[in-house]
């Protein structure tokens, strides 16, 4: 045999090893994504809800999510927090996809709404009237929270769902949102007291007692 | 024990909620909050909106996006 021949032999069997290599890591890669990605399908599909507003797009982000995902996977420093790093692409994906064909009055605006703009929960109530307050939102149906949660600014919405439904850090969600921290807080502190404004007067148009009690029963000791 | 004052307190509630204080300035709230009774219930109010967003949220992705994307992740990988 010639050299050359050798040589496109040893090419061959060197390249059929390579590509048993690249399959092995590809599907010891695919074994990973699903065992550590897939589990938060059902958190993610919940957050392209609240981002969505809708089942059909939810899904689509979802999934496309995924996608973006599994190709980047490679690139995810295992160890590191991967919900985390998940919700970031799926913000992302939302923001330059869905966004854009969404009509959100607020959209980029919100942080500069006015502090009058934004009602006031935390008027000087009694504590009387607010554990009322606590009652009335702790009897509220589900369907009337996420209605209120989806009227309220997307900015806001999104950083109380990052909170609250999903318990990230506020420097997590400062990640997660592209913004610093300080805004975050304040998102965060104006969406719950929207969404505190909405289920009050959710519960008062109900018939749900939340009004200040005019006569205050006091014990006969 | 040092008790925080009212002031602190209303504006460190929604940290509080959310973890985002040391084990120090927690205890200064929960100090505070024993003795008063507007801090705990403006807490009550913070706590059991926080659990009712909660319990309102949780969604399950429907079968057919499931199968969906895991269809879509064995042809990546094939594809690759």
């Amino acid at each position: 045999m010639t050299s050359a021949v050798l040589d496109r032999a040893s090419t061959a069997s060197a390249a059929l090893v390579d590509s048993q290599t690249m399959t092995d890591e590809l599907a010891e890669r695919r074994r990973l994504f699903q065992e550590q990605a897939l589990p938060f399908m059902d958190q993610l599909y919940g957050a392209a809800m609240r981002m969505t507003k809708n089942p059909a797009d939810a899904s689509d982000l979802v999934q496309e999510t995924f996608v973006k995902a599994f190709a980047a996977f490679g690139q995810f420093e295992q160890g590191t927090n991967l919900k985390a790093w998940l919700y970031r692409i799926l913000t992302n994906t939302f923001i330059n996809v869905y966004r854009k064909k969404q009509r959100d009055p607020y959209q980029g605006s919100t942080d500069e709404l006015e502090e009058w703009q934004l009602g006031n929960a935390e008027s000087a109530t009694s504590s009387s009237s607010r554990s009322a307050e606590a009652e009335a939102i702790d009897r509220m149906p589900a369907s009337a929270v996420k209605d209120a949660l989806q009227s309220i600014p997307e900015d806001f919405r999104l950083a109380v769902y990052f909170a609250d439904v999903e318990g990230f850090s506020y420097q997590e969600i400062a990640d997660i949102m592209k913004t610093p921290v300080g805004t975050v807080m304040s998102r965060l502190h104006r969406g719950r007291r929207l969404l505190r404004d909405l289920l009050a007067d959710y519960a008062r148009e109900r018939g749900m007692t939340l009004k200040e009690p005019t006569t205050r029963s006091r014990s006969t000791t | 024990m040092t008790d925080c004052g009212c002031d602190k307190a209303k504006a460190e509630l929604e940290e509080f909620l959310h973890n985002e204080l040391s084990a120090e300035q927690c205890q200064d709230i929960r100090d505070h909050m024993a003795n008063c009774d507007d801090c705990s219930t403006e807490h009550l109010v913070g706590l059991t909106l926080t659990t009712k967003v909660k319990e309102a949220c949780q969604e399950k992705a429907p079968d057919e996006l499931r199968a969906m994307i895991l269809g879509t992740i064995e042809r990546l990988d094939a594809r690759a």
